[in-house]
């Protein structure tokens, strides 16, 4: 399953889906993380808040290539970008493992074959570096087999590279 | 001279963050004030605050490496702060993350020293602590057991008179010694970084520390804490590894 995960406007998903089994569109209309762990330890995957993101874990969990198109922001993902990912933690369980000579969760769906990050807006050299070291970190983390991550200028260029 | 110690952990109480950052808070001199942030609403009387701090100390979580998302809409709203009011504090980071390793903090930093570049204040680098939430855990374990002795020092008082049995202390500050072992490194670098703060801002550079457990010994205990809480949450009964 390919899924995309993007920040765009939510008209582009439309066209965008044409290219993905699903889509999760981050438009910042639910609430971040409140770190209670209840999707690990209390009702597993699955989040206590009852908004579009509440099971939203289960098709992360579940795709086999992840395309993030996202807005750079200090070399990270945007904030609402970010938000569907820390509220998505369910996708692994709280048990921990050692993966890539690290201690990691215990992933609830396997392994994934490709995490693949779209960056566009302005970026400085320094905050390209980090990005892409941060995803090659999310794709240990979350069981990918490789990361790629690639900068354009404008959103329209990103979401064209799809 | 002022520092702000900004907590960013949403958690209400007995977060690991509040708990390393009071930490911290003792080796820092000067006017000290902290705050909370979990949400917009406390944007407002944090920003109050940092319009004549000298130094801010951010202790947080590490989310999915990286910042936790609250913080991130946070910081897009200080970089404004910062340039409008045309102020230039230094910025120190406490992460801490609930795997072994602190160096899985080392992006969360990069993100933090990208933004101290476009907000105009100057990054003066961070401690990165792994097994947090351990950590947290441990203050706990270790008032229970210090409640506990204290009644077995009353019952065997009770008994024999001597309300100072040797067995009991020395059992006591055996396991004072133990959890100043499990911090050693934690306390080791926030004295440097008090130093370095109270320097008036004092280059710090990026380190990284841990809990001091090996991590073939952490990870069954780490597994072993979400087992039991797990089993009182309910979450062991509803699927708990199932994949839904």
């Amino acid at each position: 399953m390919k899924v995309i995960l993007h920040d765009l406007e939510p008209s582009r998903s439309e066209q965008l889906s044409s290219k993905c089994d699903a889509i999760i569109e981050a438009d910042g209309k639910y609430a971040p993380c409140q770190g209670c762990f209840g999707c690990w330890v209390k009702h597993p995957a699955e989040c206590f808040m009852k908004d579009k993101l509440q099971k939203a874990c289960r098709t992360l969990g579940r795709a086999e290539e992840l395309v993030i198109i996202t807005k750079n922001l200090y070399g990270s993902y945007s904030t609402n970008i970010k938000t569907v990912m820390d509220r998505t933690i369910g996708a692994s369980t709280p048990l921990s493992t050692y993966r890539a000579w690290e201690m990691h969760h215990i992933l609830r769906y396997g392994k994934h074959s490709l995490f693949k990050v779209l960056v566009y807006g302005n970026i400085t050299e320094q905050e390209k570096a980090t990005f892409t070291y941060m995803a090659k970190r999310n794709a240990i983390n979350d069981g990918y087999n490789e990361s790629e991550v690639l900068f354009f200028a404008s959103a329209s260029e990103a979401e064209s590279a799809v | 001279m002022k520092t702000v110690f900004i907590n960013g952990s949403p958690k209400k109480k007995i977060s690991a963050s509040s708990y390393l950052s009071a930490m911290q808070r003792l080796f820092v001199k000067g006017e000290k004030v902290t705050k909370q942030l979990r949400n917009k609403n406390d944007y407002e009387s944090i920003f109050e605050e940092l319009k004549d701090a000298d130094a801010i100390v951010l202790s947080l979580p590490l989310y999915v490496d990286g910042l936790p998302s609250h913080v991130l809409a946070f910081l897009e709203e200080a970089e404004m702060f910062f340039r409008e009011n045309d102020l230039h504090p230094n910025l120190y980071c406490i992460a801490n993350n609930g795997f072994i390793e602190g160096r899985q903090n080392e992006p969360l930093m990069q993100v933090l020293e990208n933004f101290c570049f476009r907000a105009g204040i100057n990054w003066r680098g961070g401690i990165g602590i792994g097994g947090g939430v351990m950590l947290n855990v441990t203050r706990f374990v270790f008032l229970v057991q210090t409640a506990v002795y204290i009644i077995m020092l009353i019952i065997t008082g009770f008994q024999t008179g001597n309300y100072f049995h040797e067995g009991v202390i020395s059992a006591f500050l055996q396991n004072v010694g133990v959890l100043l072992f499990f911090n050693a490194g934690v306390i080791f670098f926030f004295i440097r970084m008090g130093i370095a703060i109270n320097r008036r801002g004092k280059d710090f550079g990026k380190h990284y520390t841990r809990i001091l457990i090996p991590s073939f010994i952490f990870i069954p205990f780490a597994n072993l804490f979400f087992l039991i809480y797990s089993l009182f949450k309910g979450g062991l009964f509803r699927g708990w590894l199932a994949k839904k």
